[in-house]
């Protein structure tokens, strides 16, 4: 028996091969063990490099593609305008979400010193008047920033299983190292390896039964086999609904939803803004390309599913965020709820959706890693004067707007648009996927978002309220800092800029997004 | 050929092991299952013509991964007790309802298929180690990269966690034993169990020259599991005459 030689299109891949090259290359500094002021330059520098690069070149890819897409694999990994897009935005939060990793309060970073050490033992003790640090948080980043990349262009059952691996396994680490309340950070890790690993068990069981029914793992073939195959396809259907489990597991949509307020709120909030922005962006985009290629033909049969989730996770995302005392843990249910808002523009199984869906992940990306930008820099001050955790409860916040105006109306900018007020991206994105919803007759599932979305209004408008008019109580007034750092004040200022320009001028993107509502199967 | 009566024997011999998962006590009952349940797979691969498969069924699962995880239980796990207590209420009725709907749904859409018989002879031609070897390493090549990036994500992880570099400059053995002599301890190796006993099994205590069982002389383990024994039944010297 001969070999053949498979056939690969490289050149579509390059933006993903940047970002793996440069994850590589960071392991082999770590291993090499230079000193750690040497160290953490170099693997910041090498991680924002790569992803500004890979940004870049993926826009170049698109502004040269000819016609709509490439297959890089033929029927297995395909790059088209929609891949392009959803990868440009990864790279884009990935950059933002490094420059977040990289900025140090205090001289402290927010990642434990050394990580192997128990939390609050001798060694780590010795580890942080050493002033180690954990670089390896670089590379591991970039692993998972390059999956997410590859992740919007598999069109393949079994790779989008390994990608999900190759996604996933570094975010259980990095939610591991946070420098603060340790604990706590190490069981939201482990809590979300746990879910995360039975979740990845369940889409494989609907990916065995999706193979068992269509003899194939290639979205295309699949397509085809549910036509082709009577008799077969309540195979195929069973296998969907168990791999959609998967798929909405990793965007946090109810009810699979319960790691999300956990492991936002335990890992370090860098890492938190990185998971809230890429990972969702990446969740959705595969979310599309599985239900919009390979089973749109059971859209009759699944679209009760995904209502009925769509709906449940809207509302447990925005009553449960309603009473939460945590800003972290504020962010995370009102995360969860615009994953809701985002199915019911999936939902409709319209061409409109896609770049809907585009549009809204990108003002909720923006915003969400701003805001958690803004958390990152409210500090407790510590008995001594030095600069502790996070200020995360509520009512530390009270009177932000006098201890540090910008940083507050950045905040109540991103608060904004995330509840969607005009002039904000975060309005045009709602109006988008709602009206895409509507023309395809869902017009029930949008009347419970337009509620939803009123009432989360409540919540956000809440701690907009206690940054600006309430006063500074007088016991907190030496008790909360607000750092001013450079990265983070950077991210700020950027997100903020784009989520205003995006409510304002939303047309330019708007075009693009349009223009990359085309998958190629 | 057979095919049929092997997997009607098989299948039950799996489904029992698979059950110590939910029933058994022990960590270690649950593995020895799972042991079953592994080789059992590797049956159904050899006889479906998947030998490569079977093999390295029961090289990388039974042989490795089950027993790493043998070693890490008696490592760690022999002085912890799972906790059985459940922080919310009726979690086992709830999961039990939802499984079995799933079970439900499952049995009956697979009952209600009716699967071709595709013909696959001429599969394994060449050999079925080759032909796994031609479709990994080229219809699904990259697949393979991806998954060595996955392994250095992995094993990179691995390290962060648990990798403590040492604290302190080496010290050699004979400083070592000239700082226990400053600080009085014991000079010597601890006795081994049963030296001076009159059995010499591993829960019975060393006796030192005055008679006295020695406790150091019993591994942690047998401590923690309550395994161990005080000694005064093996003393040198019986009860007995002690007392007199």
């Amino acid at each position: 028996m001969t070999f053949e030689s498979p056939i690969i299109e490289w050149a579509p891949l390059a933006p993903v091969l940047i970002v793996f090259a440069a994850a590589v290359l960071g392991i082999v500094i770590e291993t090499a063990d230079p000193k750690v002021w040497i160290r953490r330059r170099l693997q910041v520098a090498l991680a924002l490099v790569a992803t500004l690069a890979a940004a870049a070149t993926a826009a170049l890819q698109w502004s040269v593609l000819d016609g709509d897409g490439t297959r890089v694999v033929v029927d297995r990994i395909i790059c088209d305008r929609h891949s392009l897009i959803w990868m440009v935005m990864i790279a884009v939060f990935a950059a933002l979400a490094i420059l977040l990793f990289s900025s140090r309060v205090g001289g402290d970073d927010a990642f434990a010193p050394l990580a192997a050490a128990a939390p609050g033992s001798e060694e780590e003790r010795e580890a942080s008047e050493k002033g180690l640090a954990q670089t390896e948080v670089f590379p591991l980043a970039l692993f998972s920033v390059g999956g997410m990349m590859l992740f919007t262009m598999v069109s393949d059952t079994l790779i989008l299983f390994i990608v999900l691996e190759l996604i996933s396994l570094p975010l259980y680490v990095l939610v591991a190292l946070s420098r603060r309340r340790r604990l706590l950070s190490q069981e939201a890790a482990l809590k979300y390896f746990l879910m995360g690993a039975f979740a990845s068990a369940v889409y494989l069981f609907g990916a065995a039964l999706i193979y068992g029914g269509a003899f194939s793992t290639s979205f295309t073939i699949i397509d085809t086999a549910i036509v082709q195959y009577h008799g077969r396809e309540a195979l195929v259907l069973v296998g969907t609904v168990l791999a959609l489990v998967g798929l909405l597991f990793k965007l946090g949509a109810v009810p699979f939803h319960a790691w999300t307020p956990d492991a936002y709120q335990g890992a370090p909030t860098p890492v938190t803004a990185f998971m809230a922005a890429a990972t969702k962006a990446a969740a959705v985009a595969a979310l599309i390309r599985f239900l919009y290629l390979a089973v749109h033909r059971f859209e009759w049969e699944i679209a009760p599913v995904l209502w009925t989730i769509a709906i449940a996770t809207m509302l447990v995302g925005t009553v449960a965020a309603i009473v939460q005392t945590d800003i972290k843990r504020m962010l995370a249910y009102s995360s969860i709820a615009h994953g809701g808002f985002v199915l019911v523009a999936v939902t409709s199984f319209e061409r409109e959706a896609l770049s809907a869906a585009v549009f809204y992940m990108l003002a909720y990306g923006l915003a969400t890693l701003g805001a958690f930008a803004v958390v990152g820099q409210v500090r407790e001050v510590t008995k001594d004067g030095s600069l502790g955790a996070e200020a995360t409860r509520l009512g530390q916040w009270a009177g932000l707007g006098r201890r540090s105006p910008w940083m507050a109306t950045a905040m109540a900018v991103f608060l904004l648009s995330f509840a969607g007020i005009p002039l904000t991206a975060g309005f045009i994105g709602k109006y988008v996927a709602f009206k895409a919803a509507f023309d395809s007759g869902g017009w029930p599932l949008v009347v419970v978002a337009v509620l939803a979305a009123v009432v989360a209004v409540f919540f956000y408008v809440r701690v907009i309220v206690l940054m600006f008019l309430t006063p500074v109580p007088e016991d907190l007034k030496d008790a909360v800092e607000v750092t001013e750092s450079t990265g983070p004040s950077l991210v700020v200022g950027i997100t903020a800029l784009a989520t205003v320009l995006l409510g304002v001028v939303p047309s330019v993107v708007l075009d693009l997004a349009s223009n990359a509502a085309i998958l190629v199967p | 050929m057979g095919e049929q009566e092997l997997f009607w024997v098989m299948s039950p011999v799996i489904v029992l092991a698979s059950l110590t998962l939910l029933f058994a006590r022990k960590a270690v009952y649950v593995l020895a299952g799972m042991i079953v349940v592994m080789i059992g797979l590797a049956v159904f691969y050899v006889t479906l013509e998947a030998p490569f498969l079977g093999m390295i069924q029961v090289i990388v699962y039974t042989g490795a991964i089950m027993m790493l995880i043998l070693f890490v239980l008696m490592l760690v796990g022999v002085d912890q007790k799972e906790s059985l207590r459940e922080t919310i209420r009726g979690q086992r009725w709830i999961a039990l309802a939802a499984a079995t709907g799933l079970v439900v749904l499952i049995v009956t859409t697979v009952y209600r298929i009716e699967l071709p018989i595709r013909d696959i002879g001429g599969m394994n031609d060449g050999g079925n180690p080759q032909v796994i070897a031609n479709a990994l390493f080229g219809e699904w090549v990259l697949v393979m990269e991806i998954l060595g990036l996955v392994l250095i994500s992995a094993a990179v992880s691995a390290i962060v966690l648990t990798h403590l570099p040492r604290s302190g400059d080496r010290r050699s053995q004979a400083e070592r034993a000239e700082e226990r002599v400053r600080a009085r301890l014991n000079p010597v190796n601890k006795p081994m169990p049963g030296v001076y006993a009159r059995r010499n099994a591993l829960d019975v205590p060393a006796i030192d020259p005055e008679g006295k069982p020695v406790p150091a002389s019993i591994s942690r383990v047998l401590k923690a599991r309550k395994q161990d024994k005080d000694g005064s039944e093996w003393r040198a010297i019986g009860k007995d005459e002690a007392a007199e």
